[in-house]
C-alpha cells in the first residue's frame, strides 16, 4: 500500500514541479461485484476491477482535472493537464485546497468483501425468505452489490492519507401479484452486520399486505413514511444543504441559515461513520470527515462545504469536498422517542407509504415537486391496515413536508438502493416518520 | 485501446466451454467544462479506456471488466466472467437470439472537428452565451452551464465472427437558469445534444433559446394566471409530445422490462402477456404512431450497430394507436421467440449492454400548428414542461407546463402558470385527435440500468392535440 501512496505523492510532486500552484491526487483501487436477479433466478453476475488516479490542479485560480489509469502515463498526463490550465479561464471563487496535516480515524473496512465468494448464496437466501412471506408464487428481483476500495490521497497542501472502504448491499423487490409488491434493502459496511433475510422478509411481508390493491383516493393525509421512502426525502434535503446548491438556487434552504425549517423533533446530520456504506475518513481534499449537524432541533445550522465554498460563506470546511461541489456522504435523521408500533397504533386515519421513485421538481428553490410511491401503499384506520391502494402520487412541497414532521420513530434503518444512485442521493440512516397534511393526487 | 488484447481475451474465452463470448472495448476521450454564473468552475479532461468480457455458459451470463490493458488482466476477467456464468444455476437456461457475424467499420462524420476546437474557444462560447443572457434585462440570480464532449472509439468482437469498429463523437450541453422577479423565482432547464462535430454549437442557438426562456419565466411570475381546472383541449408542443412518447411509449415497450428483468429497479410495464395490453392491443387513437429510430443522422441517440453487433433500424412502437413492436436485445428476443431489433446499448466498457431507446418520437401528421390551435374553443397550449414523472409500470404520468398559454376560440391568449396534466397512458394517447406536420427534437439523457447508465437520446414529435382531458 505504501508503494501506491508514494506513487500518488509523486503525481502531486510532478504537478508542482511543472508549475501547478496546488495539486491533489487520489488513487482508487476498486473491486466491485454484483449479482442481478429477476423472476427468482440469477440473470447475470458482474465483476469490475477499476484502477484510477484522479488528479486536480490549480494554476492561477484555473481549476482542471483528469484521470490517470496507469502510473506509466503520469508525466504526459500532468503536462497535458497543466497545458489545459494555462488556456483555461480563472475561477474567481476558487479558494484553494485544504491546508495542513491531519490525523484520520482508522479505516474499518471488511477485507472479507474484497472478493466475496458464493455471492448468489446470499441472493437465494433472500429470495427464499421473500417467497415464504409473500407466497410460493411470488416473483422477486433485485441486486446484491459488494464494494472494496483502497484509496490513497496526497495533496500539495499537506494532507496525505490512506483509506479502505467496504460495503455490501442487497435490494430485493417481491411481487405477490402483478400489482402487489414490496421492497426491502439490507445495507452494511461489513459482512458481519449483513443479514440478507431481513430484506427478503420486508419485501415479502409488504408484498403480501399489498395484495388486491384498490385505486387510491386523492386528498390530504397524515402519512407514515417507511425508512426506504423517507431515505429518498433525506437524500433530497441532504443534497440541498450543499453550499453549491445554495449558490445556484437549487435548494429550498437558500437564505434559511440559522432559521427554523422544521419542528424541534427534527435533527438531520451528515455522518459517514464506520457503519455507513459510504464510510470514509477523509474528503476529496484530504480533510477528515466528521459528523456534521445540518438541521439541529429544527434549526438550519450548517451548509456542507469544501474549502472554496467555506471561504465564500466565511466559515470552515465541513469535510465534504467534492472539488467543485460539496457533497453529502451519508444523511442521518436522529431517532425520536416513539416506537414504530406506536406510530401506527396512534394513527386514526392516514396512509403508510413504503417506497417511491421519480422525484421531480418544478422549482428547487420554491420546493414544489411530486414523487410516485411504489410498492405497498396502505390505508391505516384506527391503527390497523385496512386496505391496500395503488396509483397515487405525492404532490407537495419539500420545505412544507419538512415542517410537517409530527413524530419520529426510535427505530432506524440503513437504506440505499438503485434509485439513490439514479437521483444522486447519498445512503441514509432513516427512521419511520409521521407527517401531517401530505397532498396526494392521482390520474384523471 | 489495444485491439490485440481484446482479441486475445476473446480467444482465451473461446477456449473454455462457452456457448457465447464477446469482448467490447471502449476508449472515450471525455471532456467537460462547468460554468457557474458565467465563470468557469473547472475543466476536466480524461481518457476512459477499458474492455469487458461477457460470457454465456451453462445458460448463465457472466460479465467482467477492467481498465488495465494487459494479457494477464484479460485472463483474470475472462476467468471471472466464466466462473460467474457457471454459478448462475438457472432453471431456465438463457440463450441469445440468432445473429450472423458482421465485420465492418462505421463512423460519424464531423464538419468541424471537436478535437480542433481549443478549450479556450469552447469556454468563451459559453461565457458569451451567459453574457447575452444577462444582457436580456431579466433578473437572473443564478445560472449553471455545462458542456461535455465524448469521442468514443469502440471495438466489438464475438465468438460468432463479428468484428466491428466504430467512432462516434458526441457533444452535449445543458443550462439551468433561475429568474427572479417581485420576490419570486422560476427555473428552467434546457439540454442540447448531437452526434457529430462542433458545428452543433451554432445549430443549437443556445443564447437565443436561453433569452427566450428567461423572458418566459419572467412572464410566468408577472403575467401568468392559473388555469381553472376542468376538462378541456390540450395542445402539446413537441417538447411535451417527446417526453410523453419517451416515458409512456418507449419505456413500456422495452422487452427486458416486459419480461421482468428490471423489476426491482426501473420496474415492469403495463404491457405483459395475458393482460389487456399486448401486441395488437389498442393504446391510442389512429392519429398516434410512435417510432424509435437510431438511424437519424447526427441525432443524440444515433448508431449504426448496437452494442451486441446488431444492425440498427427504425422500430414502430405504436402504429396508428396499436401496440406493434417491442424494443429487443438478443436475450429478450430469444425469450419472446423473435430477433433482436438492435436496441442493446451501453454507455461504457464497464456496463452491461441492455435494452435502450435511441430517438423516440411521434410521426407527423398533416395539420399546421395554427390549424391545431384554431379548432380549440377552450384549452391550453403546453409548449414545454418542467416537473414530470410516471409510475414504474409506465401508466400514470404527470407533466407540468413551463411555457404555456390559454387558448380561447382558436386563438392563443396570455400565459398560464404551471398547468398540470395528470393522466394515464391510455387516456393520453386515446385523446389525441390530430398531430401537426412539423417535427421537433430535444436531447435528453435516459436513465436505466444498475449501475446507472445515463444514455443519450432524442425525444420529439410534432405538436399534438388532445380533446377533453382534465387540466388543473
Amino acid at each position: 500500500m505504501k508503494d501506491i501512496l508514494a506513487k500518488t505523492e509523486e503525481v502531486v510532486q510532478k504537478a508542482k514541479k511543472l508549475g501547478a500552484d496546488e495539486a491533489v491526487a487520489k488513487t482508487t483501487f476498486g473491486r466491485y461485484r454484483q449479482v442481478r436477479f429477476s423472476n427468482n433466478q440469477v440473470d447475470t453476475t458482474v465483476a469490475w476491477n477499476d484502477y484510477s488516479t484522479d488528479v486536480t490542479l490549480a494554476w492561477k485560480k484555473r481549476l482542471v482535472a483528469t484521470q490517470i489509469h496507469d502510473f506509466k502515463h503520469v508525466d504526459a498526463s500532468v503536462k497535458q493537464l497543466l497545458t489545459l490550465a494555462k488556456v483555461s479561464a480563472e475561477n474567481p471563487t476558487f479558494g484553494g485546497f485544504a491546508k495542513g496535516r491531519f490525523r484520520y480515524a482508522k479505516s474499518r473496512a471488511d477485507e472479507k468483501l474484497e472478493d466475496l465468494q458464493s455471492l448468489s448464496g446470499y441472493v437465494l437466501e433472500a429470495i427464499e425468505v421473500a417467497k415464504k412471506e409473500a407466497g410460493g408464487k411470488a416473483q422477486t428481483g433485485g441486486v446484491l452489490f459488494t464494494k472494496f476500495e483502497e484509496v490513497y490521497l496526497a495533496s500539495s497542501e499537506g494532507p496525505v492519507g490512506l483509506d479502505s472502504r467496504s460495503a455490501i448491499e442487497l435490494s430485493i423487490r417481491a411481487f405477490s401479484q402483478r400489482e402487489a409488491s414490496g421492497h426491502g434493502v439490507e445495507c452494511a459496511s461489513t459482512l458481519r452486520d449483513f443479514k440478507p433475510s431481513r430484506a427478503g422478509e420486508k419485501a415479502g411481508e409488504t408484498a403480501k399486505l399489498a395484495k388486491n390493491p384498490k385505486a387510491g383516493e386523492e386528498g390530504v393525509y397524515d402519512v407514515i413514511f417507511d425508512p426506504l421512502i423517507f431515505g429518498s426525502l433525506l437524500g433530497v434535503w441532504g443534497g440541498m444543504v450543499s453550499a453549491y446548491y445554495i449558490m445556484v438556487h437549487m435548494s429550498v434552504f437558500v437564505d434559511k441559515l440559522r432559521k427554523r425549517v422544521a419542528p424541534e423533533i427534527v435533527t438531520l446530520r451528515d455522518n459517514p461513520g464506520a457503519y455507513s456504506v459510504s464510510s470514509r475518513v477523509f474528503d476529496d481534499e484530504g480533510v477528515p470527515t466528521k459528523d456534521n449537524v445540518l438541521i439541529g432541533k429544527g434549526m438550519l445550522r450548517n451548509y456542507l462545504h469544501n474549502t472554496s465554498t467555506a471561504k465564500i460563506f466565511k466559515t470552515e470546511t465541513t469535510g465534504n469536498a467534492g472539488l467543485v461541489s460539496p457533497t453529502p456522504w451519508s444523511i442521518e435523521m436522529d431517532g425520536g422517542d416513539t416506537s414504530k408500533d406506536e406510530l401506527f397504533k396512534e394513527m386514526k386515519k392516514g396512509l403508510y407509504l413504503t417506497n417511491t421513485w421519480y422525484t421531480r421538481f418544478q422549482n428547487y428553490e420554491k420546493g414544489d415537486f411530486s414523487t410516485i410511491p411504489r410498492d405497498g401503499i396502505f390505508l391505516i384506520e384506527k391503527g390497523e391496515i385496512t386496505s391496500s391502494w395503488k396509483d397515487l402520487r405525492l404532490s407537495d412541497n419539500a420545505l412544507a413536508l419538512l415542517n410537517n414532521v409530527a413524530a419520529v420513530s426510535k427505530e432506524r434503518q440503513h437504506v440505499h438502493w438503485w434509485l439513490f444512485d439514479m437521483d444522486g442521493y447519498p445512503p441514509s440512516l432513516s427512521p419511520y416518520v409521521l407527517m401531517k397534511d401530505v397532498h396526494m393526487t392521482k390520474s384523471k | 485501446m489495444d485491439e490485440a488484447i481484446a482479441d486475445f481475451a476473446l480467444e482465451y474465452a473461446e477456449a473454455k466451454k462457452v456457448e457465447y463470448a464477446e469482448v467490447r472495448a471502449h476508449s472515450q476521450v471525455q471532456e467537460m467544462l462547468v460554468l457557474r454564473n458565467g465563470f468557469l468552475e473547472a475543466y476536466a479532461s480524461a481518457v476512459n479506456s477499458g474492455f469487458c468480457v461477457r460470457i454465456l455458459a451453462n445458460g448463465g451470463i457472466g460479465f467482467a471488466s477492467t481498465n488495465k490493458w494487459s494479457k494477464e488482466e484479460a485472463k483474470t476477467i475472462v476467468d471471472l466472467a466464466f466462473k460467474y456464468a457457471g454459478s448462475a444455476n438457472r432453471r431456465e437456461k438463457l440463450v441469445f437470439a440468432e445473429e450472423k457475424g458482421v465485420e465492418t467499420k462505421w463512423a460519424v462524420a464531423q464538419k468541424k472537428k471537436i478535437e480542433n476546437v481549443p478549450p479556450e474557444e469552447r469556454i468563451s462560447l459559453f461565457t458569451d452565451a451567459h453574457k447575452a443572457l444577462t444582457a436580456s434585462k431579466v433578473k437572473i440570480p443564478a445560472t449553471v452551464m455545462q458542456c461535455s464532449v465524448d469521442l468514443a472509439t469502440r471495438y466489438f468482437v464475438n465468438s460468432e465472427g463479428s468484428r466491428i469498429s466504430s467512432f462516434v463523437p458526441k457533444i452535449g450541453a445543458y443550462a439551468f437558469i433561475t429568474v427572479a422577479e417581485r420576490g419570486k423565482t422560476e427555473q428552467a432547464f434546457r439540454q442540447f445534444g448531437y452526434s457529430g462535430g462542433w458545428e452543433a454549437f451554432r445549430e443549437w442557438r443556445i443564447p437565443e433559446k436561453l433569452i427566450h426562456e428567461a423572458k418566459v419565466l419572467k412572464d410566468v411570475i408577472t403575467k401568468a394566471k392559473a388555469v381553472k381546472p376542468g376538462d378541456m383541449d390540450l395542445v402539446c408542443g413537441s417538447e411535451v409530445t417527446g417526453i410523453a412518447a419517451h416515458e409512456s411509449c418507449g419505456h413500456p415497450m422495452e422487452a427486458d422490462r416486459i419480461l421482468g428483468r428490471e423489476m426491482s429497479q426501473a420496474g415492469r410495464s403495463f404491457i405483459y402477456e395475458g393482460s389487456e395490453f399486448w401486441v395488437g392491443s389498442k393504446i391510442g387513437s389512429e392519429a398516434v404512431t410512435v417510432v424509435d429510430d437510431p438511424t437519424i443522422e447526427h441525432s443524440y441517440g444515433y448508431y449504426v450497430y448496437d452494442d451486441e453487433g446488431v444492425r440498427a433500424r427504425r422500430r414502430f412502437l405504436y402504429k396508428k394507436g396499436v401496440i406493434t413492436e417491442f424494443l429487443h436485445n438478443r436475450e429478450s428476443a430469444a425469450k419472446l421467440g423473435t430477433k433482436s431489433n438492435g436496441s442493446s446499448r451501453s454507455v461504457s466498457y464497464d456496463r452491461e449492454a441492455i435494452v435502450r431507446m435511441a430517438n423516440t418520437f411521434v410521426l407527423p401528421g398533416e395539420l399546421s400548428e395554427e390549424e391545431l390551435v384554431g379548432d380549440v374553443r377552450r384549452g391550453v397550449y403546453m409548449k414545454s414542461f418542467t416537473e414530470w414523472n410516471i409510475d414504474d409500470k409506465r401508466f400514470n404520468q404527470r407533466y407540468v407546463g413551463r411555457e404555456a398559454y390559454a387558448i380561447e376560440n382558436g386563438e392563443l391568449k396570455g400565459p398560464v402558470a404551471r398547468p398540470v396534466i395528470e393522466t394515464s397512458t391510455l387516456k393520453f394517447w386515446t385523446a389525441v385527435d390530430a398531430v401537426s406536420k412539423k417535427v421537433g427534437f430535444d436531447a435528453a439523457t435516459c436513465g436505466k440500468g444498475d449501475p446507472a447508465q445515463g444514455i443519450p437520446v432524442f425525444t420529439g414529435g410534432p405538436s399534438i392535440r388532445l380533446r377533453g382531458v382534465y387540466v388543473k
